[in-house]
């Protein structure tokens, strides 16, 4: 059984790692919690819905949905905290202006798509949806398996932009220092633009991807990840995004043992628990930058 | 003019009840600690209070008395570990707390669980909240001439600077946050005892992310701006009750307006113009 | 022959006016205002659209003659409270004060327990539809209900499953942080010891959760006879069909939170053979039902839920009560607590001395075709 418990583990943590890999790359290249991050994961599983709906086939609707929520980002960022970083308001008022947007992009999908559980039409993941694959005691189901394989690739494909392109080296000299990079002739606004597109279209596939694993997509979706994704970045460490995927899969462990071996009813207060613990004793988390005050 | 009020009883106290939460969080604001744990606070209190009130025959003034000393006590508790938390961190912490504390109160045989907790007497009428109001609204105008709103204020502005004039800003910040819990618990024991039934839902991330909202609407920096704030707050759902499932957009747009336009709240609006 | 155009014209001048009556009912010409508090929008919105969709085709079939008001006019003013406490407060008081002569709703039992003190304490009588918690009618003299608790309904369910599967052992999973999924532990679990099943396994979730796969590896490896499904309506959807995907062969049975048409649609395959403990069977032969489901069918394009089911009956038995002279919450009250049999979508109801429902229940099976009785 502890097995097939990690193996449950495992999938549900490479979901979580693109959400909060999001999350991370924004805090780490401005400083700010994005609570609007949730809201367009939210979104982007609803556009994708609707895209399958109008009678695209799956791939191509992810694709447009995933892009459809980068631009989202750059929306967000260009209505909610460009005007504040031209007036150097801190770091507390870009969180309330997110929190701003979130609710308003949550209106909006309350209007167009109503509460209560959507799903995508049936038959939009043909083979895939049925049949279980047997691997020595563990099951599970093809389509867990192109999930996994989707983040991964996702997270891979990052992963080589962060190191290897002038983007990538971009984005980690803002994070380093905007001061600087803005002083060594780095376009700053369109490095920034180009972040949130990134994170956002990440935490838009996470959404697309949870949607189709469990066939649910809600206007609740999004504030039931949000603080799970703010655990695991914390636990990971804030602007470190390897920090960001072992969080995840760590999270997604503890969560499937304790409610193997402790209690369902405390999951979710122990991933808290274990949050607090590490802001107590270790608020960089286990690879982030300083958090701390050394007065 | 009695008769309106009469038949409005309920959303007045509900402004009272959201306006000294609103002044709660505000004091955290203003002492530059973003300590989001004012829903947590007014849940713990409120349950102390019930429960009190409910097995022990607890009148409301001695509820009031002891939730709000055990939502004190809770911060100092908190304040401890946290004292070295900053900005995002700080949030973050006091949002595990808040969810941590929630999901206590649900497991927990002595507050009734996910079921609530019901028969609370009703004696936490209009005066006694407004009366509350006044009197934390008085406490504050004072506090606000005295020398230690200079700290705080210092303390906000620039921590190193304040520290290096003298201040003690551990304790500034301490004091902060236990007042701040203390106004939040005598909110939850009111709110208990206006209500006759409470859950555990009732104090979730999501009363934390209204309560914030309605601060940052009304003015963060200013006593008046909360309370301005939590009455818009109130008010807002009711009368936008025609948009149905739109209504959220409204309260999105004016805080966004409110952040990037009028960044000292509407309270600011008005002391500008004054 | 003069004198027999007299009479004649005579007896028309006095007959006309019986006729009008007659024609009419000894209600014509009253308008009764009945407030109905539901959650429209929000959180619980499925559920108060299905409430408002009820009382919207009652109002249709009242002035349609098809539910009898003795001739009196009954509006239904219905106002969202968008799952929003502090609404539906606000809402019962603005009910309280403005001449409203009876309260319907509202729709979840939280709710219920804020808010119907203020309406108890101004006296205006309530009649709760939706609200299966414990304790309801206790919070006034006059507040009554119509929706089958789950303890009345859950017994007879696990009595005849017992029977059908003679099952030793039992695994539960509930949501533990919502008071209709957590009341529906506590009344499942004391009929699993009635019925001396011992219970091995008891597995938790939180409400909106999408993944129960950990818990229901641990319910697996116990290996239970039956599992007892507290859930509502989405969450018992996933949890069927994960707990087959994980090889859970087992017996499936479950409270009225599955009990809607969207159950069999969503959980398909994995769905067929679970029983469930319900108030309402869409396919049940009553006085009117039939009718009634086809024309919510012909306005609202899907089949009726039990919402709209309890909603509809409480119109019904309303109307009943109009019909019988009540016109006002005092008049309400006496007369709900001396009302006859009503026949009503639900079948035949009355109120018992607790201002409880007396009604039957309606244990179903799910099978290919659709719910039976099991």
């Amino acid at each position: 059984m502890l097995a097939q418990q990690l193996a449950n583990g495992l999938f549900l943590g490479a979901v979580y790692a693109l959400f909060a890999i999001g999350y991370t790359l924004v805090f780490g290249v401005l400083d700010i919690l994005n609570l609007a991050h949730a809201a367009i994961f939210m979104a982007t599983a609803f556009a994708a819905i609707a895209l399958v709906g109008a009678g695209l086939p799956l791939a191509l609707a992810i694709a447009i949905a995933v892009v459809f929520a980068g631009l989202l980002g750059i929306a967000l960022d260009r209505v909610a905290f460009a005007p504040l970083r031209a007036r150097n308001a801190g770091t507390l008022v870009p969180l309330i202006s997110s929190i701003g947007v979130a609710i308003a992009i949550g209106g909006v999908a309350r209007g167009l798509f109503g509460p209560g559980e959507h799903r995508f039409p049936s038959g939009t993941l043909g083979p895939l949806g049925e049949g279980r694959i047997h691997l020595g005691a563990l099951a599970f189901s093809g389509l867990d398996i192109v999930i996994l394989g989707v983040a991964l690739a996702l997270m891979g494909t990052l992963a080589y932009v962060m190191r290897a392109t002038s983007l990538g080296r971009a984005i980690r000299a803002v994070a380093e220092d905007r001061v600087a990079a803005a002083l060594l002739g780095l376009d700053l606004e369109r490095t920034i633009a180009l972040t949130f597109f990134i994170a956002s279209a990440l935490g838009g596939a996470a959404g697309i991807l949870i949607g189709l694993q469990y066939d649910s997509v809600s206007l609740e979706m999004g504030s039931r990840i949000e603080l799970k994704g703010l655990a695991i970045v914390i636990l990971g460490g804030m602007g470190s995004i390897t920090g960001a995927v072992i969080g995840a899969f760590i999270l997604g462990a503890v969560e499937v043992l304790s409610v193997a071996y402790i209690t369902s009813s405390y999951r979710d207060a122990v991933a808290f628990g274990v949050m607090f613990a590490i802001l107590v004793l270790r608020p960089s988390g286990l690879l982030g930058k300083r958090a701390l005050r050394t007065a | 003019m009695l008769a309106w009020f009469a038949a409005h009883s309920k959303l007045i106290d509900q402004i009272g009840i959201n306006a000294l939460l609103a002044l709660s969080l505000s004091i955290s604001l203003r002492s530059g600690q973003l300590a989001l744990a004012q829903a947590a606070f007014m849940g713990i209190a409120a349950y102390v209070g019930a429960i009190g009130a409910v097995e022990a025959h607890w009148n409301l003034p001695l509820s009031l008395v002891i939730g709000s000393l055990c939502a004190a006590i809770a911060a100092a508790l908190l304040a401890l570990p946290l004292g070295r938390l900053r900005g995002v961190f700080l949030a973050i912490a006091t949002i595990g707390f808040g969810e941590i504390a929630r999901i206590v109160e649900i497991n927990v045989k002595a507050t009734g669980g996910a079921e609530g907790y019901a028969n609370i007497p009703n004696d936490a009428n209009t005066a006694w909240i407004y009366g509350t109001l006044g009197i934390t609204g008085a406490l504050i105008l004072i506090f606000e001439r005295s020398r230690a709103a200079l700290a705080i204020a210092a303390t906000r502005e620039d921590e190193s600077a304040a520290r290096g004039v003298g201040i003690d800003v551990t304790a500034v910040r301490f004091g902060a946050l236990v007042a701040g819990a203390a106004l939040a618990g005598c909110a939850g024991v009111l709110y208990a005892h206006a209500n006759y039934f409470i859950t555990p839902s009732d104090f979730g991330f999501a009363r934390m992310e209204q309560i914030l909202v309605g601060c940052v609407i009304g003015g963060v920096t200013s006593s008046l701006g909360a309370v301005i704030g939590a009455a818009v707050m109130t008010i807002l759902p009711e009368s936008v009750r025609f948009l149905a499932d739109y209504r959220e957009v409204s309260t999105g747009a004016i805080l966004l307006a409110i952040v990037l336009f009028a960044p000292d709240g509407i309270a600011g609006l008005w002391q500008r113009r004054a | 022959m003069q004198l027999r155009s007299f009479t004649f014209i005579g007896l028309l001048a006095v007959l006309a006016p019986l006729a009008t009556l007659a024609a009419g009912g000894p209600m014509t010409g009253k308008t009764v205002k009945i407030g109905v508090v539901a959650d429209v929008t929000g959180s619980a919105g499925a559920y108060g659209t299905s409430q408002k969709n009820a009382y919207d085709l009652a109002t249709d079939d009242l002035k349609a003659g098809r539910i009898d008001a003795g001739g009196a006019t009954l509006t239904f003013d219905i106002e969202d409270a968008a799952s929003d406490p502090a609404q539906v407060i606000n809402l019962i008081q603005k009910f309280s004060t403005d001449g409203t002569a009876l309260l319907l709703g509202p729709t979840l039992s939280a709710e219920a327990k804020k808010a119907d003190p203020i309406a108890v304490k101004a006296n205006l009588t309530v009649l709760a539809t939706s609200n299966t918690a414990q304790g309801i009618t206790a919070q006034g003299p006059c507040v009554f209900r119509n929706s089958l608790a789950e303890e009345q309904v859950v017994p007879e369910a696990m009595s005849k499953a017992a029977r059908a599967w003679h099952p030793k052992t039992a695994a539960i999973i509930y949501g533990d942080d919502n008071q209709f999924t957590k009341t529906d532990f506590e009344i499942f679990k004391n009929a699993l010891e009635r019925e001396h099943i011992a219970l091995v396994d008891t597995e938790t979730y939180h409400t909106g959760d999408v993944d129960f796969k950990a818990q229901l590896t641990n319910i697996a490896s116990k290996k239970p006879d039956m599992l007892v499904v507290g859930s509502l309506l989405e969450e018992a959807v996933k949890i069927v069909v994960q707990a087959k995907q994980s090889g859970i062969k087992t017996h499936l049975i479950g409270g009225n939170g599955l009990n809607s048409p969207k159950f069999i649609s969503l959980a398909g395959d994995a769905g067929t053979g679970v029983v469930i403990g319900a108030a309402y069977y869409l396919g049940n032969n009553y006085a009117g039902n039939r009718g009634f489901v086809d024309r919510y069918k012909k306005k609202f394009g899907t089949g009726p839920d039990q919402f709209a089911a309890q909603a509809y009956a409480a119109a019904q038995i309303v109307a009943s009560a109009v019909k019988n002279g009540a016109t006002a919450s005092d008049q309400f009250c006496a007369t709900f607590k001396k009302l006859n049999v009503v026949q009503t979508v639900l079948g035949p109801v009355a109120f018992q001395g607790s201002r409880d429902v007396r009604a039957a229940s309606a244990i179903v099976r799910v099978t290919k075709n659709g719910f039976a009785y099991f």
